[in-house]
């Protein structure tokens, strides 16, 4: 299919593109409390071409640059390919932005990812995962109500009219399921998980850690107060306050001025706390441009190291080209977790949805499970929602020396912030 | 456009019946894609295409334990053979694998005889219009955004369609439907130091192109709202009478409603709904319907699993009737599926999933509204909101709160808004419903966090009281 397409690419006289192969095999299986619902596999190839054409500007300057990508699947005739060529072809000139040279070219091995989740049967580790999922479900007052796993392996190639030729396998293994607690009150909580690897223990003790909160949920009264709190955060939600700074930092947020962060600013302001420490992690070889990834340290002591992002908005910026991040970690972390949340405060543990307004800076969401610790007692309490702003709680980050770890997100477990605004609920 | 469907008809035909030589129950849902997206903002024009949904095929069967699918996008007459091994031998390792694993008891979802082939209309079909006119129009749009006041920092405008035709075939059914959407957007952004703030409209048609007509008077004030959200402030949290705009009607009954309602979440025992069936959920003034009654960008003529569509009265005068289900929830509820068994694309399973959901028109004006309210807020321009059914909790946020004193807007802003509460208590708070409902489809519902469908919402005003924070 590379060949037709390339040919016909010739034959449409397209001089500057790239091609994404991406192939891709999935076991998934649904489950309604130990329950098989459904069983589903995948086999997909799917063939993305960006097409580039430049568009003449007055003499003396450099030509505009304009792109657009199309879909391809093997069963289109060859007609109908250069019929979405040329299509692909004619908008690009309608696309022209300022001039940008292309990803330089990389020729390389494919990259293939080893290990039991890239080399076992897909049957065969979508079963030991779920074995793994129900492991911690023993329990009769709180327990799985449902579960989606997906295992999916894929293998990706990346060619170029400029001579990139790469290519790398991966593997993973995700899913979602819920928990739930009948008593004193009926009570759920959704959770999702990640891996790159078949990590069954870390499921467990994901699912375990998940009833133990689901079971406090179902005590924990709507006894919030409205005012302002220190707000302890944990797992997914400190990676969610910490992607502000991969967001405010991204080319594509710089080039246009939505951020005006400069390379070696103090983008945390002044702060009387922990000054953070950052790094983006590269999880593919490549990002989907065909741009070799590498680890890139993002904030060192509060201060701006890098822009990073697709090969366009960093030439624009003259910085190199990064590609994309999917993982982001953290160093930070001074207090153990049990003296991080030392009372007063409010240690808010799943919300319906925590969300980071990137624009704004706000984030917050609803509370579905929050500890109100006070006086060495911690009581469990639901309802009301979190609404801070990162420009004001940066100014005090406090982390905890514990580390949690997801497939992108490596940094401490909890951060604890000053002064954040809470609706209460009940009231 | 579509042709290929007609070409491997007769070959999907022959698998289903290949397939049925194992099985007693086998369909394929054929899906071809046309979208393109055309988006203008200070970083570029960017223009996509068919990058939406996708072109494949997706095959369920029921074997001896329960239902199993297959997706795939490659498919010739020539390859029948190896597509049934291949669904064999991943069942029979998958089935091993599992051994000890009891499956969900699921009756063969009926298979009546139907046949239909039907297309939704539009004026101008944007391919046509083609990329130039489409581009200089939001160009000119983002301009016109622009020219509104030096301190909006950008304008973004963004053109959306998807056409598709779809192809159900099981033993008894032949369906075929072509459809198409067009969506566009209007954000314009203005700053204060580090902080953005931005202001959206949304715009949407069952149809095509004619939609870049309607977007021209809406572009100033999306920058007049942005330029005001500069001077807003955090809301006292609090409990206030408020008016909520039509889409933000749209997204309590979406959010906070609609997806507790979806029945796939009374077979797992998610949703309160469920007990409550035929019982006062809210008051007498609301009545919600889910369905293809009315065009919009979610309306479709039969689902991802073969089941017609209709409207579907989920409540009436403040009663809940029934809920909304797909074809495998209803077997095992033992209900018949209202035709809401949506996929994201060929790919993905196919879930009880909302289309076209709005609370129907009462009998007031939105001036009477605001006039009826002391000390109140006018919600506008809602943002995200996530779904409860558990618990039927409210998480919605809106943009704006505009203060309301006296019977009069006066003027303050506060901004962002997060509203919570328990849903039976605001429904049953609706005081006044203005007469027109007005649905929007520019948005994706997902499900939990992934499986994102093209779905409207809407409603008309709507008074009600509503915890802010």
């Amino acid at each position: 299919m590379i060949e037709r397409i390339k040919t016909a690419l010739a034959r449409c006289g397209i001089t500057m593109w790239r091609i994404n192969e991406n192939v891709e095999e999935t076991a998934e299986l649904f489950f309604v409390k130990k329950q098989l619902d459904t069983r589903r596999s995948k086999d997909v190839r799917k063939y993305g071409v960006t097409v580039f054409r430049d568009v003449e500007n007055p003499e003396g300057e450099k030509p505009s640059r304009g792109f657009t990508s199309v879909q391809l699947i093997s069963s289109m005739d060859d007609g109908q390919i250069d019929r979405e060529l040329q299509g692909a072809y004619y908008a690009a000139q309608f696309a022209a932005n300022p001039y940008f040279d292309l990803p330089d070219p990389v020729q390389a091995p494919m990259v293939e990812k080893t290990g039991e989740l890239a080399e076992a049967p897909l049957a065969q580790s979508a079963g030991k995962m779920v074995k793994a999922l129900f492991a911690a479900d023993v329990h009769q007052d709180a327990f799985v109500n449902s579960a989606e796993l997906f295992v999916s392996r894929s293998s990706h190639r990346i060619l170029s009219s400029e001579g990139t030729d790469v290519s790398y396998t991966d593997a993973k293994v995700k899913g979602e399921f819920v928990v739930q607690c009948k008593e004193p009150e009926d009570v759920e909580m959704h959770n999702i998980y990640e891996y790159n690897e078949l990590d069954g223990e870390a499921l467990s003790a994901k699912v375990a850690e998940a009833l133990t909160f689901v079971r406090d949920r179902a005590r924990a009264q709507k006894v919030l107060k409205s005012g302002k709190y220190d707000l302890v955060l944990s797992g997914n939600q400190v990676a969610t306050v910490l992607s502000y700074y991969e967001d405010r930092s991204a080319a594509h947020m710089v080039y246009p001025k939505y951020s005006t962060w400069q390379l070696g600013e103090a983008v945390q302001g002044e702060t009387g706390s922990e000054r953070l420490d950052i790094t983006l992690r590269a999880t593919d070889p490549y990002s989907e441009e065909g741009i070799p990834m590498a680890d890139l340290p993002l904030l060192e002591g509060g201060a701006l190291q890098a822009y990073h992002g697709a090969n366009r908005f960093c030439r624009y910026l003259g910085v190199k080209p990064t590609g994309l991040y999917e993982k982001l970690s953290c160093a930070n972390g001074t207090l153990p977790f049990e003296e991080l949340k030392k009372g007063p405060c409010l240690w808010a543990v799943t919300f319906s949805d925590f969300q980071m307004d990137v624009m704004s800076g706000h984030f917050g969401g609803e509370i579905r499970l929050a500890y109100l610790i006070e006086d060495g007692k911690a009581i469990p309490v639901t309802g009301g929602s979190v609404n801070g702003s990162i420009l004001d709680a940066q100014k005090n980050l406090t982390f905890s020396t514990e580390r949690y770890l997801t497939a992108r997100y490596d940094g401490p477990y909890a951060v604890r912030m000053k002064d954040i605004s809470i609706a209460g609920a009940g009231e | 456009m579509f042709s290929t469907i007609d070409r491997v008809k007769p070959g999907l035909q022959k698998l289903v019946a290949a397939l049925r030589e194992t099985y007693p129950y086998a369909s394929v849902l054929a899906v071809t894609d046309d979208s393109r997206a055309w988006q203008i903002r200070r970083s570029g024009v960017v223009i996509a295409a068919n990058r939406d949904g996708g072109t494949g095929f997706v095959v369920r069967v029921f074997d001896g334990v329960g239902c199993a699918e297959y997706s795939f996008n490659e498919f010739s007459e020539d390859k029948i053979p190896d597509i049934c091994a291949v669904m064999a031998k991943r069942l029979a390792e998958q089935n091993a694998a599992l051994e000890g694993i009891a499956p969900l008891p699921t009756p063969i979802p009926a298979d009546e005889p139907a046949v239909l082939k039907k297309t939704t209309g539009w004026k101008v079909h944007p391919r046509e219009l083609g990329d130039e006119a489409i581009v200089n129009k939001i160009t000119a749009l983002r301009e016109k955004a622009l020219a509104v006041d030096e301190r909006v920092l950008d304008a973004a405008v963004a053109v959306t369609y998807r056409s598709y035709r779809k192809l159900f075939l099981s033993e008894h059914r032949d369906l075929d439907q072509t459809v198409m959407w067009t969506n566009a957007a209007v954000v314009v952004m203005a700053a204060r130091g580090q902080e953005l703030k931005s202001a959206y409209h949304p715009f949407s048609v069952l149809g095509g192109a004619e939609l870049l007509d309607r977007m021209e008077a809406g572009v100033e004030q999306v920058a007049r709202d942005a330029l005001a959200l500069l001077d807003s402030q955090p809301i006292p949290p609090g409990e206030y009478d408020c008016v909520c705009d039509p889409e933000t009607t749209g997204m309590i009954v979406h959010e906070a409603f609609g997806h507790g309602v979806e029945m796939d979440m009374f077979v797992k025992d998610r949703a309160l709904a469920r007990e409550f069936i035929g019982q006062y959920v809210a008051s007498p003034l609301v009545t919600m319907h889910d369905g293809s009654a009315v065009e919009e960008a979610a309306t479709a003529f039969f689902d991802d699993e073969g089941t017609l569509t209709g409207d579907t009265v989920i409540i009436d005068k403040g009663i809940l009737k029934r809920g909304m289900c797909d074809a495998l929830s209803a077997a095992r509820l033992g209900v018949e599926p209202t035709g809401n068994g949506r996929r994201e694309s060929y790919e993905r399973k196919a879930y009880t999933r909302m289309t076209n959901t709005y609370f129907q028109g009462g009998d007031a004006d939105p001036e009477e509204m605001i006039a009826s309210i002391e000390d109140g807020f006018l919600l506008e321009s809602p943002s995200s909101g996530m779904e409860d059914p558990k618990n039927w909790g409210i998480q919605c946020m809106v943009t704006t709160a505009k203060e309301i004193k006296n019977g009069r807007l006066t003027g303050k802003i506060y901004s962002p808004i997060v509203l919570t509460g328990y849903v039976p208590d605001l429904l049953k708070s609706v005081s006044m419903m203005s007469r027109t409902a007005v649905l929007c489809g520019s948005g994706f519902c997902g499900k939990g966090y992934k499986e994102w469908v093209k779905v409207s919402d809407g409603g008309p005003y709507m008074k009600a009281r509503i915890r802010l924070g």
